[in-house]
């Protein structure tokens, strides 16, 4: 493998390691940031998207894994 | 912020303490195969690069990063190692990955070691040297970046730095009374602990960095810390029944040493 994708792969595996947890936390950012600035939106609802897409992430992560190893047995 | 200094330091402190623990494992197999002045060489080594890391890093992020986009970035950073770690801890909590055993580690490892064809001497040996500076670099490694971030976005690095070093002497003195893996370590539960001081500290951080005002402000971490208990409290009820023998012993004793030490 090339050396600078063995280095991005390497980064990536450090940080994250999981795509799902990746994609759910910059979705969480994204989301928050879009809310607040663009949108105004109140204070309490930014809190609970912003919260809610850490933890539906953890909960969708978990569910693939569950599902690949149902599939696996 | 005399609770988000000890906060730090407890969380430097465990986040190291498990992280020594998997890294003295391979130091002593090294030790006892070829001998201590290789293990001890190639640990002071990795210690020396990691304080380095550590000094350079923390003490420019503390003096020319602004403190609100500093921890609008390390709120990121946080949020995701938190939550690879919470996974981790909740996977084996609910029986669906092999919990970490050090003592079959420092098997197959003392096995490699043997196939290598390596033996007991008193020179210092490079391999030696070189396998337990990758040891101790690597878990280290994950402990210097908790460090730097919780630290410096808790304008406390020194709080997190005596957390750390505080874990290694522990480790490092229990490693030379009993000289064996330490097994005995609540690894799983020092994981999950730490995973969900990350997350929190991470998503008040990161939340504050967006714009978001938290209720009662700094009151609101605790009240975090309590819900994402709650919600990983309800997730492993989720998966336990989903555990089997087979799925616990999927990634057992046979696994790779890599992928044993994540």
């Amino acid at each position: 493998m090339n050396p600078i994708l063995r280095g991005l792969k390497a980064t990536y595996n450090f940080f994250a390691g999981d795509a799902i947890l990746l994609v759910a936390t910059a979705v969480a950012f994204v989301i928050g940031l879009l809310l607040v600035h663009a949108l105004k939106a109140p204070n309490p609802l930014v809190a609970i998207i912003f919260v809610g897409c850490v933890v539906g992430g953890l909960a969708l992560t978990l569910g693939r894994e569950l599902r690949g190893r149902e599939r696996q047995q | 912020m005399m609770g988000a200094q000890w906060a730090v330091l407890v969380a430097a402190f465990l986040a190291s303490a498990v992280e020594f623990v998997e890294a003295f494992t391979i130091v002593l197999v090294v030790g006892i195969t070829i001998n201590w002045r290789s293990a001890l060489a190639g640990t002071a080594a990795a210690v020396l690069a990691l304080v380095v890391l550590v000094g350079v890093f923390g003490t420019a992020l503390v003096r020319y990063v602004p403190l609100d986009a500093l921890r609008f970035v390390v709120g990121i950073l946080l949020v995701l190692f938190g939550l690879k770690w919470l996974k981790k801890a909740i996977l084996r909590y609910a029986g669906l990955k092999a919990m970490h055993d050090e003592e079959a580690i420092y098997e197959e490892q003392m096995a490699e070691m043997r196939a290598r064809g390596e033996h007991h001497q008193h020179r210092v040996d490079p391999f030696g040297v070189a396998t337990s500076f990758k040891s101790v670099l690597l878990e280290g490694l994950e402990v210097a970046f908790i460090v730097i971030t919780f630290g410096s976005a808790a304008n406390s690095i020194s709080s997190a730095i005596w957390g750390a070093l505080a874990a290694c002497v522990l480790v490092v003195l229990v490693g030379a009374l009993v000289r064996a893996p330490l097994q005995r370590v609540p690894e799983n539960t020092l994981k999950f602990v730490v995973g969900i001081m990350l997350t929190s500290f991470g998503t008040f951080w990161g939340g504050e960095g967006v714009g978001i005002s938290w209720w009662r402000e700094d009151l609101f971490l605790p009240i975090l810390v309590i819900f994402y208990l709650v919600v990983t409290g309800l997730l492993i009820l989720w998966l336990r029944p989903y555990a089997t023998p087979k799925s616990a012993s999927l990634d057992a004793p046979g696994q790779s040493a890599e992928e044993a030490l994540s």
